[in-house]
């Protein structure tokens, strides 16, 4: 894939991704989908630092507090596609800019599964294409939209053990290094 | 000639009339004549603060004024809907990706189901959508209910939010895996005592030699001086902690002349508020404190909004004109009884709703505030039957010392609930806050005695209620049954 159109001038996702470079990145304009790869690359990071050296680090090797899906009955570690998902619910209050989820062609919560046949197209797209993103344009509510996505990859054990044992998934045969879904990024094109 | 004169009469009418209707609406003045339409619930008590509610400049885009509405919702619902765990967040659905139920029901937007001054189609909660509202999403494609759960494939979708199984917002207690880890418990737990209310009610009073001690240090003006109001005081937690008479009648003063001189016979409510913040709170955000709600608008002074119109400087004569004929009526700042939309008792009308409404502010009387206070206003069947309760017997034996501390059920316990945080327990002054839907109750309070199978029945039974839980539940809520089922009998739903 990789249609490349027009160039992004949103301040606000320049100056977040690019602290003190912003000013030459905003001034020349950025690619949508080098806007869509930088946003993939800061969440795709910090999920990663959070499960590696929080709940993997708490939960699985010290064993000092355990990750759960209701974390606040259980007193417990958000799961990190939770932490995922509040950090994309937070970033939908506060701006229209941008917005991203991560879905599944297989989700636990039917919420997650693709809403637009782009999603759809997308998540097939980078299962059948390990290592390919997805990029394309797509018309919403009345507007257009870049929208990017990503794959979702079982790294660790308790991703795939927690998917395939879960009474609501709609599979149950993950293995490490699957794709499990993709994170989807949207950026209004005007 | 008298047609000519006629005509100059009409629109010279016409027009004084078009300009009051506007300088109401822009300017100043009362606009009772201009609701819409009658205000659902409580919102009654601040109906005319209109800016409470309409933010939003004149002529402003019909989304602009959704989401300013938005706003102001969340300016006095926000902590019920955080503390509720949201199911349907505005944020969930703002990304576009969810554009295809906006067009459905727009749950970006709280008055897609909460329009105002709309009674004809109002039901319980400010709902303003047909009962089967949960068809509109959960009816067809991923999120067919039908086929994602076996059980509810024959179930009309007018019976989701009506028979106790699920609520748009808070379903704390009702989530399918808090069913399944609350399961199969006796109806009545071996330990029927509120540990919260235990701790609470445990609390030490002042032992008769501290009496006698904080008598005697009383500093007050000799004309203010009764025994009954000190022996009250102390006897009470404020002389415990070292609450004097001058903290509440001379808060700033610091000798015995300044007291006499400083002086305030019936202090204001603001006194309590210094240190019952949180009470005071909570208290505004339920149906007897709301008019004390910081974000409920004040009434229009003419001048500033004339200067928001855009006249920079505008005359003496202009702002005097205006305030003589048309002026914003300055709402009560305290809900009355006679106010009231709920039955009330003929002898508590004309009754303002303040602190000393329900705590004498001397005396530390627990049965006038848990109970008391509450059955001298409201004279609806569910209040009216709470002394014929096995709850209310419980509190009697309580209070008899026949049963242990937390083992009484009053009034307070269920709609006043107490929560704990480190070693702090505060009483929530929202009366409100576990009704609207009544399963908000379950957690804070049924679950400290009951099974949640039981607390589901018991609430979803009205004649239950009613009677104030005097006998068992004539319904059965089967959300437990299914769920079980659910884990037990895989075949029967679960998607594996």
């Amino acid at each position: 894939m990789g249609n490349k159109i027009g160039k992004i001038k949103a301040s606000i996702l320049g100056a977040a991704l690019m602290g003190t470079t912003a000013t030459s990145a905003m001034a020349d304009g950025m690619e949508y989908e080098t806007v869509a790869d930088l946003l993939h690359l800061v969440m795709s990071s910090d999920r990663t630092v959070y499960t590696r050296m929080v709940v993997n680090r708490l939960a699985n090797e010290e064993g000092v507090i355990t990750a759960s899906e209701h974390f606040v009955d259980d007193k417990a570690l958000v799961l990190p596609a939770q932490m995922f998902r509040f950090g994309a619910e937070m970033v939908a209050e506060n701006t229209d800019e941008f917005s991203y989820s991560l879905l599944s062609l297989w989700p636990i919560n039917k919420q997650n599964a693709p809403t637009t046949p782009m999603e759809e197209e997308g998540l097939q797209y980078i299962n059948d294409n390990p290592g390919e993103n997805f990029y394309g344009v797509e018309e919403l509510g009345g507007e257009e939209y870049f929208t990017a996505v990503y794959a979702d990859v079982a790294v660790a054990p308790a991703c795939y053990t927690c998917h395939n044992e879960h009474k609501d998934s709609p599979r149950t045969d993950f293995e490490g290094g699957d794709v499990m879904g993709g994170v989807v990024i949207r950026i209004p094109v005007n | 000639m008298k047609s000519k004169l006629l005509w100059m009469a009409w629109g010279v009418g016409t027009f004084a009339l078009a300009g009051v209707g506007l300088a109401r609406i822009y300017v100043t003045g009362d606009r009772t004549d201009l609701l819409p339409g009658q205000t659902a619930g409580v919102h009654h008590q601040i109906e005319l603060a209109c800016e409470t509610c309409h933010t939003s400049k004149p002529f402003a885009g019909q989304k602009k004024i959704r989401k300013d509405i938005n706003k102001t919702c969340v300016n006095c619902h926000k902590d019920e809907l955080n503390a509720s765990d949201d199911s349907h967040p505005i944020k969930k659905f703002k990304p576009p990706r969810m554009s295809a139920y906006w067009d459905d029901i727009d749950a970006r937007f709280c008055t897609s189901c909460h329009s105002e001054h709309r009674p004809e189609i109002t039901s319980a909660g400010l709902v303003t959508q047909p009962g089967d509202f949960c068809v509109a999403c959960h009816s067809e494609g991923d999120q067919d209910v039908r086929v994602n759960r076996e059980s509810h494939k024959d179930l009309g979708f007018e019976t989701c939010a009506t028979a106790g199984c699920h609520n748009f917002h808070d379903n704390r207690a009702l989530y399918e895996d808090f069913l399944l880890k609350h399961a199969d418990q006796p109806w009545l737990q071996e330990d029927p005592t509120h540990s919260i209310e235990a701790a609470a009610r445990e609390k030490p009073r002042p032992e008769t030699a501290d009496i006698e001690t904080y008598l005697a240090e009383v500093s007050a003006p000799a004309t203010a001086r009764d025994q009954e109001v000190e022996a009250h005081w102390a006897g009470s937690a404020h002389a415990l902690a070292d609450v004097s008479c001058a903290s509440c009648h001379a808060p700033k003063a610091e000798t015995e002349e300044e007291v006499e001189a400083q002086w305030i016979e019936h202090p204001e409510e603001k006194v309590c508020a210094t240190c019952h913040k949180d009470e005071a709170k909570t208290f505004a955000l339920g149906r007897h404190g709301m008019r004390r709600h910081p974000e409920v608008s004040n009434p229009r002074p003419a001048k500033r909004m004339l200067k928001r119109l855009g006249w920079s400087d505008p005359s003496d004569g202009a702002i005097a004109f205006l305030e003589a004929y048309l002026v914003d009526p300055t709402p009560a700042p305290l809900m009355s009884t006679a106010e009231a939309r709920v039955p009330l008792l003929p002898e508590a009308h004309g009754e303002e709703l303040t602190c000393s409404t329900c705590h004498d502010p001397h005396e530390q009387d627990l049965q006038f505030a848990a109970v008391g206070a509450c059955l001298s206003c409201h004279a609806d069947e569910h209040s009216q039957n709470f002394t014929q309760s096995p709850h209310f017997a419980l509190w009697q034996g309580e209070l008899a010392g026949d049963l242990p501390p937390g083992s009484g059920v009053t009034c307070a316990t269920c709609h006043m609930p107490k929560t704990e945080k480190r070693g702090v327990i505060t009483t929530n002054h929202n009366q409100n806050d576990t009704l609207r839907p009544n399963e908000k109750m379950i957690r804070p309070t049924c679950l400290e005695c009951h099974s949640l199978e039981f607390a589901i029945d018991a609430l979803a039974d009205p004649e239950l209620v009613n009677s104030n839980f005097s006998g068992q539940p004539n319904r059965h809520i089967e959300s437990i049954d299914w769920a079980l089922k659910r884990v037990t009998e895989p075949t029967e739903g679960a998607n594996q």
